[in-house]
């Protein structure tokens, strides 16, 4: 039993969860900044970001010191592997996160559409589960579990969908009409959020299986 | 500009770039069933005197690929290597059953005379061995011996290049191959192998006793000598057979008869990245990752 390398995989494994829990974090804050207009919990959001990025660089050195040193093989280099991309995945996440709060300062004080807001806690609340299953099944190597996240972009995607056709509906209104673009890209932020949890999903099944596949084709 | 009407014929292009860039890939590296066999081996089962050395290994060793063994110690990849070229008919108490056929033909067949076996099957040992005499006369040793005598210095020329030992000796030739560094006297009976022309090279061990700058002069010039020649090598460095093998088995022990026979056995056979990314046997596995032996 190689101990020291062992214990190096659990750190990463462990930093990789922190990570995960920090992007939850500036996902539920973008929301609320978003909901309720509060650009002071925008900013925070933003901020916040140099955390993740901490986090991020942090896996990063500690992966390239790992290969370097430990040489891992089989399972334990396709696990360092599978973090490297779920680390970077985390990043990216946490990333449209700040987009969405810099979006919120921009439109402060422009009149919102209820319907698309329900819209956003919705798809809010469908990106919060999607990060949580593909934490939870990596942690797992549950490829059942990584593969469920398909079925959850869906309705993502489909909530995506309804969005824009939100958008361009009320797009007659010159009031409304900045916001709902701005607000296209909130909705596109959500669902790509959606895509790099199913993302994860993958590198769980390529952990288990060794075979690295697409869930889903994007030709379809 | 990219237009709709030209998409198609840039896809088409990418698409073109893609599979020449696959071919290539392919022709480094054809599937190894594709290729021609050197030595196929089956059910081999090694004994010295009552004991079981090694049980029913059934292996194909490829032409111009590096295959190595790896595996604990006592699981009998060194009996195993020794086989190729008839090593064990030196032990008398050694029995080998089965089967080793040599390009088609079986090597323990009754006509086959096992000097010639030799001289077309070179090994290099653990330790580097040359003879208490010149440089120039080892590697001239066995091109003597089989009265390969016509361009002898031609031919200890040609076979010191091939083992990257020319340029350190061409001035001394005349010197004690005694007088070498221990990773110049491993080239040095590599040069002696090859002096003889042979088509496989066997390695039990070749770098083991070696510094590490030493370990990469001889790693390379395996890399190089694979173009020409059939390697086999027995390592107990994993990350050595994972840089320098095409191919890699690994072997381990059978523990039987309340602990008194140790036996070995052939887990796992298969391409090197198979073997060190996604074994198929959780034993493979277990032993890559040191999680035993």
């Amino acid at each position: 039993m190689r101990v020291t390398l062992q214990e190096a995989l659990d750190q990463l494994e462990a930093a990789i969860h922190e990570e995960g829990e920090l992007v939850l974090r500036a996902l539920r804050g973008a929301l609320g900044a978003l909901e309720h207009q509060d650009v002071e919990l925008a900013d925070e959001v933003i901020a916040f970001d140099d955390e993740v990025d901490d986090t991020y660089l942090a896996i990063e050195e500690e992966i390239q010191s790992l290969l370097a040193r430990q040489t891992p093989v089989a399972v334990d280099l396709r696990t360092v592997l599978a973090i490297l991309h779920v680390n970077l995945h985390l990043e990216r996440m946490a990333d449209y996160c700040v987009t969405v709060a810099k979006l919120t300062k921009l439109v402060e004080g422009a009149p919102a559409d209820q319907t698309l807001m329900e819209a956003f806690d919705e798809m809010g609340s469908r990106a919060e589960e999607m990060i949580r299953v593909a934490l939870d099944s990596f942690a797992e190597r549950n490829v059942e579990r990584a593969e469920s996240l398909v079925e959850l972009d869906e309705l993502i995607d489909r909530a995506n969908r309804r969005a824009v056709e939100q958008v361009i509906a009320i797009s007659g209104d010159e009031e409304r009409r900045e916001w709902g673009l701005r607000m296209i890209i909130v909705s596109r932020c959500l669902e790509r959020i959606g895509d790099h949890a199913v993302d994860i999903g993958e590198q769980t099944a390529f952990l288990v299986t060794g075979e690295f596949r697409e869930f889903t084709d994007a030709s379809h | 500009m990219v237009t709709m009407a030209n998409a198609e014929t840039e896809l088409v292009r990418m698409r073109g770039v893609d599979q020449l860039d696959l071919a290539e890939r392919e022709g480094r590296m054809p599937p190894p069933e594709s290729r021609d066999v050197v030595f196929d081996v089956t059910d081999l089962n090694v004994r010295y005197g009552s004991l079981p050395a090694l049980k029913d290994v059934s292996i194909r060793v490829y032409k111009n690929f590096v295959t190595a063994f790896i595996g604990p110690s006592g699981c009998g990849k060194s009996t195993f290597i020794r086989c190729f070229n008839r090593m064990n008919d030196l032990i008398p108490i050694a029995v080998v059953e089965g089967s080793v056929r040599y390009h088609g033909e079986d090597l323990y067949g009754p006509r086959v005379d096992p000097v010639e076996v030799r001289k077309r099957i070179g090994m290099v040992f653990q330790k580097p061995n040359p003879f208490p005499k010149s440089i120039y006369d080892n590697v001239a040793f066995g091109p003597r011996v089989l009265g390969m005598t016509d361009g002898l210095d031609e031919r200890v020329e040609k076979a010191l290049g091939q083992a990257a030992l020319w340029d350190e000796v061409k001035d001394r030739l005349k010197d004690s191959a005694l007088s070498l560094s221990g990773g110049q006297q491993q080239r040095l009976c590599i040069a002696r192998c090859l002096a003889v022309e042979p088509d496989v090279l066997l390695m039990d061990e070749p770098a083991s006793a070696l510094d590490p700058i030493a370990t990469t002069r001889i790693e390379d010039l395996m890399h190089d000598l694979k173009q020409n020649y059939t390697i086999v090598i027995v390592t107990h460095n994993m990350q050595q057979a994972a840089r320098i093998a095409d191919m890699t088995a690994f072997f381990s022990v059978e523990i039987s008869d309340e602990g008194k026979n140790r036996t070995g056995i052939l887990v796992e056979y298969d391409t090197t990245p198979k073997i060190f990314t996604q074994p198929s046997d959780k034993r493979t596995e277990d032993y890559v990752t040191g999680r035993f032996g």
